[in-house]
């Protein structure tokens, strides 16, 4: 039973850590336009699991604050909608990329003397 | 296909009627894509309703879509709406209460313990249900209780003196009071006076009616001054001040009142607190009641300027100790 309470305490931790990753992750693979499946395989791709449940609330948030765009495609086999970044959605990108940068060499520092226990 | 359409459909019942279909229109193209690129053009109905289970509850699908979490009474009214609630509640019994006093000796209605109980079963909630509904709609229109987004400078924070702090239980009890002595002057001014007890007549008392509005006025800025320190939950200067003049106001009219009654019981040829004595003796009901107005007032006036000197000594200390501490502050810099 408590078992059981510590996982569910490690998911929800984990989800927490991952929330904020997830903004600069879908920006940083929208500089050309994708739609939410195609996005969300290339993030696969590269070793980002994503549940589609996820992502595409966040796009849509990302949208309303004006960070993406996008509209409707028909062209294909089927409608899709495809989003890409906007002009301000560059700006914070670059912004945000500085800033996980930083974050990581802080982090690599704190987490050097316990990186083997973490492996 | 036809899963597919009662899981769309069923997401749409939770989903924000702004945006609803056309998040619904990408819920189905997402949820195609991925069938096609797991299982192939004709994937059968288990492999969809396999991947409906991943894709989750619609109820909770939809849920990710709401801007913010949503809320009933979200936490920046919650704090208010808690002390509102108790508020009404005190209201509601202490109003309930003095119904039943009206009625019972007005009436002369039976008193029973179970049609209290049933009759407050009945207001609490309709009342509780009210406030509710009124933090509701705040809550929808997204209120604020106060300007948070106001820049705020620590130093400006208040200082920590508990003689500054309002006694909130005080506030309450001054609230609800005057709240139904205001109620019942207002409403019900043809019952301002006294009851007898032997006989249960009832008479009304004419001075209190000449000076109703005054009154009025007094109670309604005092309840207005206590919602706004309950509100700000310390006193100020100025809110000092203010209760400076409300008692003062205060003093004026027991001052007429107490005058009036005077007035009164000099006509009857009964002004001396020795006669009202022998008023009770010869059953004389309506000069008793009429002493017993006044001698309330009359303690009521004393009562109140002691406030006034009490507020006053108030100010004089709290401003002695901001001085003190303001020296020591220059003393440590230096």
């Amino acid at each position: 039973m408590i078992k059981q309470t510590q996982h569910e305490q490690y998911q929800k931790l984990t989800q927490e850590l991952r929330r904020g990753i997830l903004v600069l992750a879908a920006l940083s693979q929208l500089e050309e336009e994708k739609y939410g499946y195609a996005l969300i395989n290339s993030l696969a791709e590269k070793g980002l699991d994503i549940e589609q449940g996820t992502l595409y609330p966040l796009l849509r948030r990302l949208e309303s604050q004006g960070l993406l765009q996008s509209e409707w495609n028909v062209e294909g086999s089927r409608p899709r909608r495809y989003y890409v970044i906007s002009p301000e959605g560059t700006q914070t990108l670059e912004k945000l990329t500085g800033e996980w940068r930083e974050i990581t060499q802080v982090m690599e520092k704190l987490l050097a003397g316990i990186a083997n226990k973490g492996e | 296909m036809n899963l597919l359409d009662r899981y769309i459909h069923e997401v749409g019942r939770h989903l924000p009627r702004k945006n609803r279909s056309d998040i619904q229109a990408e819920l189905r193209s997402s949820f195609v894509d991925t069938l096609e690129d797991r299982f192939g053009q004709d994937a059968s109905e288990e492999q969809t309703s396999e991947l409906l289970k991943e894709f989750g509850q619609p109820r909770d699908v939809a849920a990710s879509y709401h801007p913010q979490s949503q809320y009933l009474i979200g936490p920046t009214l919650y704090p208010i709406f808690r002390m509102v609630i108790w508020i009404v509640i005190a209201a509601v019994l202490g109003a309930q209460i003095l119904a039943w006093g009206i009625g019972i000796f007005v009436d002369g209605d039976a008193f029973s313990v179970w049609e209290m109980l049933a009759s407050l079963v009945a207001s609490v909630p309709a009342s509780l249900g009210w406030v509710v509904i009124t933090f509701m709609i705040l809550q929808y229109f997204d209120a604020k209780p106060d300007l948070e987004n106001e820049p705020w400078d620590p130093t400006m924070l208040p200082e920590i003196n508990p003689g500054q702090d309002t006694k909130r239980g005080e506030l309450i009890v001054s609230l609800v009071f005057s709240t139904l002595i205001l109620a019942l002057v207002t409403l019900f001014p043809q019952w301002v006076g006294f009851i007898t007890f032997p006989g249960g007549n009832f008479y009304p008392n004419p001075v209190i009616l000449d000076y109703l509005t005054l009154i009025q006025v007094s109670l309604l800025a005092t309840i207005l001054m206590n919602i706004y320190l309950l509100w700000k939950g310390s006193w100020t200067f100025l809110t000092r001040v203010i209760k400076l003049g409300l008692d003062a106001f205060g003093v004026v009219i027991l001052a007429f009142l107490i005058q009036g009654h005077n007035a009164w019981l000099a006509a009857k040829g009964s002004s001396s607190f020795t006669t009202w004595i022998s008023s009770i003796g010869s059953n004389n009901w309506e000069l008793v009641g009429m002493h017993a107005f006044r001698l309330a007032f009359v303690v009521a006036f004393i009562v109140t300027i002691i406030e006034i000197f009490a507020t006053i000594f108030r100010m004089v200390r709290s401003k002695m100790a901001s001085d003190v501490s303001a020296k020591d502050f220059v003393l440590k810099v230096e």
